[in-house]
């Protein structure tokens, strides 16, 4: 199982990604919209409790089982080993479709991936919704010490939702060649001014649209919980044995989709205050024309 | 009717031959991706050789090419022999296309060599012409591409070239490869564009604050508002020569300001400024939702 063949490293507090690794994440998920996709991290752990992820590689889309998946995997690792690259697998990637990743298969993977390969595996989130948007967005998650032990423990109790997963800063590096490179190549289109879009009205449909189904489902877990609170109260065993049997529905469940909801609002307040910015912005712009247009038809 | 028969070449003959074809490449297109891959191979390699190869992977559209993504192939060269892992490229040739079926094997690419006192190499080593002919067999066409990336450092810049080879024909034999240069275009999507930006913005980034990215595309716009009414102005009073290409720019962005009636614009400014304020609204109460059910939910069964 989980034998102790790595020293015991220090928890790590940044994520470095080079540009390489971040470019083939970016392509790998543009390419596949609509569906979501994941992949793998290769890369090496630093002392000064730095994550570097050098380099990645999509996995195929299968329908099935993960067993291609252990095989491809494996290869893929040989192969890259005979050119030189980092060999070891420091975590993995998704997809995110706007901002969703508090799922129980999110987190059924990253424990494994936590527990198996090494206790500073992440799960580096792309979303490329957001990123067509003009705010490129990447973000890196693994589960907290808390979580990880009530996992281990297989405890059904309760935990902060905004404990469950720990966001990691994630930083752009490049190797010097590349930095020469990208000084030449620099972009000719400038980007800063796509933000500056007025359309808000999809981006905020899609959200509450998605609000409504999670809240949805939060009520139906909390139907779960009241039906077995009256089951329990019918029966006559003790409270406490009752909680902790193996018939009691799951709380992480509930409090999954209760940190998924409470990313969404925070991120639909942040996009309604950046909207409100834009549109007083336009509102201005129009001002001056109609004093213009005034002053025009006034002479 | 005449019959048309092939002659052998007079020895009068021009001795070099170069066979275009009708579907010959004329316009290559590569996506950052590649550069950084083969930049980033080309810091890994083995201590003793000089440079790298790997394959490349795209589309080809009859005259264009597009390159999206390469591998690196392990290789070994001395004197005038070249070893190339053939069975490696076969094997990473199918991993890749299992996980993007659209990809097909479109060409090669190499860094520069460096010579091994410190003398000069040239792009195109006479090895080359060999690994050219090793991709012709393995590509569809039978025309591949050649990538290569300038990494001697000898001039300020790392430029990239890309050739196509075609045979050089002496009284019908091949004798040698010609390499002739084509026309490279680098072009990036949307977000790979953004992905772009953000590398290069990290590095300088770490000086200033971390400033709202709206303020900062605000702020931006300003600016340019800024410099095209000074120059406006300017030439208004005479001082700059006018320009009627700039003014025509000039216009036709004004232009694009929509010219709505102030009531219309006052609803639709309403109107939105509702939407925004009651999401705002709804996003607050359910957070305060989410604190209760969390405390009740702490509390149950413990």
């Amino acid at each position: 199982m989980s034998a102790a063949l790595i020293e015991p490293e220090g928890r790590i507090s940044e994520v470095e990604i080079e540009g390489l690794a971040l470019m083939k994440i970016v392509k790998h998920c543009h390419d596949s919209l609509p569906s979501m996709v994941t992949g793998s991290l290769l890369g090496l752990t630093q002392d000064n409790g730095v994550l570097e992820v050098t380099h990645s590689f999509p996995n195929p889309d299968t329908g099935k089982d993960d067993d291609i998946d252990e095989e491809f995997q494996i290869e893929m690792m040989r192969m890259l080993r005979e050119v030189n690259v980092d060999n070891t697998c420091i975590g993995w990637y998704q997809s995110m479709y706007l901002g969703i990743y508090s799922t129980t298969s999110v987190l059924e993977s990253q424990f494994s991936y936590q527990t198996d390969m090494s206790p500073n595996a992440v799960v580096l989130l792309y979303d490329p919704i957001q990123t067509a948007h003009g705010n490129f967005c990447m973000k890196a998650f693994r589960l907290t010490e808390e979580c990880l032990k009530m996992k281990e423990a297989a405890q059904n109790s309760f935990i902060k939702p905004s404990n469950i997963f720990e966001e990691l800063p994630v930083k752009c590096t490049n190797p010097g060649l590349a930095k020469a490179m990208m000084l030449d190549w620099a972009p000719k289109s400038d980007i800063t001014l796509d933000r500056l879009d007025l359309s808000t009205h999809p981006y905020l449909e899609k959200h509450l649209e998605f609000l409504c189904g999670w809240v949805d489902e939060l009520a139906g877990e909390q139907q779960k919980f009241q039906y077995y609170t009256r089951h329990l109260a019918r029966g006559s065993n003790k409270t406490k044995a009752g909680w902790e049997s193996s018939e009691a529905p799951k709380r992480m469940e509930s409090l999954l989709v209760t940190n998924q909801i409470r990313n969404y609002c925070d991120q639909m307040e942040k996009f309604t205050g950046g909207g409100l910015g834009k549109l007083f912005l336009a509102g201005g712009l129009h001002k001056e024309e109609r004093a213009t247009s005034a002053a025009a038809s006034g002479n | 009717m005449t019959t048309l028969s092939s002659k052998a070449p007079s020895p009068s003959s021009p001795a070099l031959l170069l066979d275009e074809g009708v579907d010959s490449v004329t316009q290559v297109i590569v996506h950052p991706l590649v550069f950084l891959h083969v930049l980033d191979h080309h810091t890994r390699r083995q201590e003793a050789s000089g440079r790298v190869i790997g394959t490349l992977l795209g589309r080809r559209d009859g005259k264009t090419v597009e390159v999206t993504s390469c591998f690196a192939v392990p290789h070994a060269e001395r004197g005038d022999e070249v070893a190339i892992g053939k069975d490696f490229n076969k094997q990473m040739l199918a991993l890749h296309v299992r996980a993007n079926r659209k990809e097909v094997l479109v060409g090669w690419y190499a860094s520069a060599a460096q010579g091994e006192d410190g003398t000069d190499t040239d792009l195109i080593a006479d090895t080359s012409s060999l690994i050219h002919e090793f991709y012709a067999g393995e590509s569809d066409e039978g025309d591949p591409i050649h990538l290569v990336v300038d990494t001697r450092l000898v001039e300020d810049s790392i430029s990239v070239r890309v050739f196509r080879s075609t045979p050089v024909m002496v009284q019908g034999e091949p004798m040698a490869n010609l390499f002739h240069e084509l026309r490279l275009t680098l072009e990036s999507t949307e977000p790979e564009t953004l992905a772009l930006f953000q590398m290069n913005t990290a590095d300088q980034a770490e000086e200033k604050s971390a400033e709202e990215p709206l303020l900062v595309s605000m702020g931006k716009l300003l600016q340019l508002l800024e410099t095209a009414s000074t120059y406006v102005d300017s030439v208004v009073e005479g001082k700059v020569k006018p320009d009627a290409e700039i003014g025509r720019k000039v216009a036709d962005t004004l232009a694009t300001v929509p010219r709505i009636r102030p009531e219309v614009f006052d609803k639709l400014f309403n109107d939105s400024l509702q939407d925004l304020l009651m999401v705002t609204y709804l996003s607050n109460i359910t957070r305060t939702q989410l604190s209760i059910a969390e405390k009740l939910n702490a509390s149950l069964g413990v």
